[in-house]
């Protein structure tokens, strides 16, 4: 305990200490109700002991400080009063240019206190520590402060690979791709896992889905100047696929038209004669049911004796059955030993038509061959739609430049690659989405102005 | 009986195959996506076998995909980014309806892009492979590089398109392999063999372009997207082949030889030099600065008999590809303003000749019209003032006849005003007993050898034609021949014996008889020929018969045609006098 108290007093005898009680008024503590403290907590100490004054004072010092670079009382007189002479003539202002800006004056170093010293700078370096450090430079070694520069990890800068990596660049680079040879150094299990080796590709996938080639060529009639003869057989061959197209318009056409002729005459007709045969049709009628009549009663008689006839066979009608059938299986198992007796002197005929058989095989795998063949030419039906080909580029007589600056192209390039990529089963023949309006549209003529009608 | 009974659809074609709706729903894709997906995989749709067994007892058509394809799908990185990408929109979509501009830089900033190298490593796993896919890329890069930048694609894609095409015309002309080249109604066909493959394309003309709507631009954009890939890819091994420096830079001695005058009026000075690149008229630099580079010998092996027959027929045919090579080499063209300047300068600098074009029509022009050496002025127009006597002035149909003959062609039939003879396509050929146009059998003679006709003067050109015409015909004719000439030797034999009789009898000196030894084997050879059709048997001869009766009808159809054409063109003649 002693121990303990003795500091205190010894605080409490310097001359800088402030007692808890030494406020300024110590009327105001007694005024009132007394707070009473417990002491011996520095919390306490710090909550209701006031210090004002002393902040006060410290901020003064402070404010003094930096206002001036130094405490008032300690400056000589003469920097702090001037004698007044009047006012000073003013010096013409070159306009506001010559003012400095306001956000500089606001960035400006407003304190007057002076820097802190780098303490270091002013160390004499140790002779000893130099040496030292040259050794160890001299080795390799670098210093630790600089070794921790060379290991701190540089911040990733903020790179725009975005537009150099695009697929599109223009400026892009290119490399040997065939020529190097990757090296796998890691471990092949390692890189399974992690997805860093790529799955092979299967050998299947390389094939083609089509023997057509990539670019077919026009036929000599479609050359800008073209000879006669291949310019008429294109001419034909685009005809003849017109004829069929338009046989086909024509043929829907007709299997849509409503007839008016026909329907108007048979319509007459029916009412001429409609009075005519009238009576004779009825008795026909009449006639006709009744003998249906009769036909369907015998028939009906006729089913229910069906049903009604399942009747228990005799025991001598089974017999006779099963002999029947035993007798029959002999028939047919000596008929069969018989034929193949016989067959043994056709050999030769069997031996022909065996052949023959062959052949027809044969005959049918090679057909069977080449229309495989031919179907790998045709493109397949990939989806909804059937592949369509394009129109035929050509050009009629009178549409045959004289010159190839006046050749006016046919077709379209663009198409006709999109078509190929078509035929040849790489894509599969889709069409562009229809517009679908959600809601009708509704007219409303407005009041603004009126639609001229 | 035991066992479980089978359900239907759980085994066979019916658990091969998938639909392209299922198969969406398994990579969590949007159908966009999912078709993107498929074609830069090179994963197509198939057509089932049993439609009925794979579409679980309905008919309706669908599209179908193989399992195993879509399987492998799975694995595909690329389907992350995708992934990525669909939230990245997402984000921005928000960021812009909030009005965050600092959040849309950011995310624009940070926008998921994918790389498809390793697409192109593993559907091409040589370079072979890519070469011989390579026709569609370059048709779908020249294609995209002549659209207009409106907006149908990214601008980007059109100037790769641009340079890739531009690198692989430069190729091209460096590497001198254009083998034919066919002005169509459609675009331009050239064909061309690099490293023993054909490769052939399509370049439509400049400005001909109406977008047609039934074409799915986004498909087709994810198409030029590969084959922008590949053919950079395969454009950079081909530099590196002839040892030429990738990308391209134009070699510094041609490179001071372009006019440098008003450059800033073509373009600006980043795309300058792209622009001087597509001018084509200067050669590229190489890596290595190579002397005249040494014609290859071909190794000479000890060879005997046939072997070497087949060396020598090689060696000469060899020689004449060389030739074909140097076809304009030497020669100075001029391209006036109204002829396609691209086309026409890269078909000519792939032939080894020299090309320019008036300053104003395009970047990189290397001389002037008043140039005293150039020795042909291209021209399309139907007269010009103040010619210059030392060239000639030709259409450029010339240029292109000459490259599909491999001859320089007589420069008379493509004068000023001449009505041009017909431009034959140099993709047909023709099998035996074809009709031939009279052109081509005219230009078949010339590269033959009968230079002398073509020295001659023009009004000679008519008759050789129809001596050509008449060669031909009775090429044709030869076989029927061969059955004719020996009855009418048994005729002549006849003729004589009855001469014979008639005559008084009389003894002359003997003769010696003159064997052609060549003859002798002919008549050996058809004899043969008629007794092994005697012994043919009933099937066979009726066979036989059908054939030759084809082969008869081929000939007859061709003679017949041959015979209008004729009669055509002696009308038009006729025509022609009666005009003049």
């Amino acid at each position: 305990m002693a121990a303990a108290r003795k500091p205190k007093r010894v605080a409490a005898s310097q001359p800088g200490f402030l007692t808890l009680k030494s406020s300024t008024n110590p009327t105001d503590l007694y005024s009132s109700k007394r707070k009473r403290v417990n002491k011996n907590k520095k919390k306490n100490w710090n909550k209701h002991s006031d210090i004002n004054d002393v902040e006060d004072f410290l901020e003064d010092i402070r404010h003094q400080e930096r206002t001036t670079g130094g405490l008032l009382a300690e400056k000589p007189d003469d920097s702090l009063f001037f004698v007044d002479i009047g006012q000073p003539k003013k010096i013409e202002e070159k306009g506001k240019s010559s003012r400095p800006l306001r956000i500089d004056l606001i960035l400006q170093h407003d304190s007057l206190v002076p820097p802190p010293k780098d303490v270091l700078a002013y160390q004499q370096p140790n002779a000893k520590k130099l040496r030292r450090s040259a050794q160890l430079a001299a080795k390799g070694v670098a210093p630790r402060r600089q070794k921790l520069l060379l290991n701190r990890r540089t911040a990733p800068r903020p790179t725009k690979n975005a537009i150099t990596e695009a697929n599109n660049n223009p400026n892009r680079d290119y490399y040997d791709i065939w020529g190097q040879e990757t090296k796998d150094t890691a471990d092949p299990w390692y890189l399974q896992q992690t997805k860093k080796k790529l799955v092979k590709r299967p050998e299947k996938l390389n094939a083609k889905p089509s023997v057509l080639p990539a670019v077919e060529v026009i036929a000599p009639g479609g050359s800008y100047n073209p000879d006669f003869f291949a310019h008429q057989s294109l001419l034909q061959e685009a005809h003849e696929i017109e004829v069929v197209k338009q046989k086909e318009e024509h043929k829907i056409e007709r299997q849509l038209a409503y007839n008016k002729d026909d329907a108007a005459t048979e319509t007459i007709f029916q009412e001429q004669v409609q009075g005519l045969v009238e009576g004779e049709d009825d008795d026909e009628v009449w006639a006709s049911e009744g003998d249906e009549g009769d036909e369907e009663q015998e028939e009906e008689d006729g089913a229910v004796g069906a049903i009604a006839v399942a009747q228990k066979k005799t025991e001598r009608q089974r017999k006779r059955e099963r002999a029947e059938k035993v007798k029959e299986q002999q028939r047919l198992a000596e008929k069969q030993e018989v034929e193949k007796k016989q067959q043994l002197f056709q050999l030769r005929t069997i031996k022909t038509s065996i052949k023959k058989e062959d052949q027809k095989t044969k005959e049918r795998q090679t057909k069977r061959k080449a229309k495989q063949e031919a179907q790998k030419a045709q493109p397949r039906r990939l989806g909804r739609l059937k592949f369509q080909p394009q129109d035929m580029e050509v050009q009629l007589s009178d549409e045959l430049a004289d010159s190839l600056r006046r050749l006016k192209p046919e077709g379209s390039v663009l198409k006709d690659r999109f078509k190929s990529l078509q035929k040849r089963n790489l894509i599969e023949p889709r069409e562009r989405a229809k517009f679908k309006r959600r809601h009708k549209v509704k007219y409303v003529e407005k009041r603004a102005f009126r639609e001229i009608s | 009986m035991g066992g479980l009974q089978k359900k239907k659809f759980e085994r066979g074609s019916a658990t091969n195959y998938i639909t392209r709706n299922k198969a969406r729903k398994k990579l969590q894709l949007s159908l966009p996506d999912f078709r993107r997906l498929c074609i830069l995989k090179g994963i197509y749709p198939h057509e089932p076998k049993h439609k009925k067994k794979v579409n679980k007892g309905s008919t309706a058509p669908r599209t179908f995909y193989l399992l195993k394809d879509i399987r492998f799908l799975l694995h595909e990185p690329i389907v992350g980014k995708f992934r990525e990408y669909k939230v990245f929109v997402r984000k921005l979509k928000k960021a812009y309806a909030k009005i965050e501009w600092s959040d849309v830089e950011r995310l624009k900033e940070n926008k998921p892009t994918y790389k498809l190298d390793h697409i192109i490593r593993e559907r091409f796993p040589t370079f072979i492979d890519a070469l011989r896919d390579i026709d569609d890329a370059l048709c779908m890069c020249f294609l995209f590089s002549t659209f207009a930048r409106t907006g149908k694609c990214h601008v980007q894609t059109i100037q790769l398109c641009r340079r890739l095409t531009v690198e692989w015309m430069n190729y091209v002309i460096a590497s001198r392999c254009l083998k034919k080249v066919f002005l169509s109604i459609k675009g331009i066909y050239y064909q061309a063999e690099v490293m023993g493959q054909l490769i052939t394309w399509l370049v439509p003309y400049q400005f001909s372009h109406d977008h047609p709507t039934d074409v799915d631009y986004r498909v087709m954009a994810t198409f030029t997207e590969l084959y922008t890939t590949l053919l950079g890819f395969v454009n950079f091994r081909l530099y590196q082949s002839l040892n030429l420096v990738y990308p391209p830079k134009l070699d510094s001695k041609s490179e001071s030889e372009i006019n440098e005058q008003n450059e800033e009026d073509y373009a600006m000075s980043s795309e300058s030099y792209l622009e001087k690149l597509s001018a084509l008229s200067a050669s590229l630099a190489r890596v290595v600065s190579s002397v005249e580079e040494e014609e290859a010998q071909l190794d000479q092996f000890p060879t005997e008999g046939e072997d070497m027959e087949n060396m020598e027929a090689r060696e000469k045919e060899l020689k004449q590809e060389e030739k074909a090579k140097k076809l304009f080499e030497g020669l100075k063209f001029f391209l006036n303003r109204e002829v396609p300047r691209e086309s026409l300068a890269f078909v000519i600098r792939s032939f080894g000749g020299e090309v320019s074009w008036d300053k104003s029509v395009c970047i990189g022009s290397t001389y002037e019209v008043t140039d005293e050496t150039i020795t042909h002025q291209i021209v399309d127009r139907p007269s010009v003032d103040n010619q210059y006597i030392n060239r000639f002035y030709i259409q450029p149909q010339w240029v292109y006849d000459c490259v599909n003959a491999k001859i320089l062609l007589p420069v008379e039939d493509y004068f000023i005003g001449v009505t041009l003879p017909p431009h034959l396509s140099p993709f047909v050929e023709e099998k035996e007993g074809d009709y031939v146009p009279p052109e081509k059998l005219k230009i078949v003679a010339m590269q033959q050898g009968h230079k002398s006709v073509t020295e001659d003067e023009e009004n000679e050109d008519e008759d050789s034609n129809e001596e050509a015409e008449e060669e031909e015909e009775d090429n044709d004719e030869e076989e029927e021949e061969e059955d004719e000439e020996e009855e009418e030797n048994l005729k002549k034999l006849e003729e004589q014996r009855s001469k014979g009789k008639s005559l008084q009898v009389k003894v002359t000196p003997g003769k010696m008889k003159v064997e052609n030894p060549a003859r002798l084997e002919q008549e050996e050879k058809a004899e043969e020929k008629r007794l092994a059709i005697m012994m043919m048997k009933k099937k066979e001869k009726y066979l036989y018969d059908k054939i030759m009766f084809g082969k008869k009808r081929k000939v007859r159809e061709a003679n017949k045609l041959a015979a209008k054409r004729k009669a055509h063109d002696d009308a038009e003649k006729a025509k022609k006098k009666a005009r003049k």
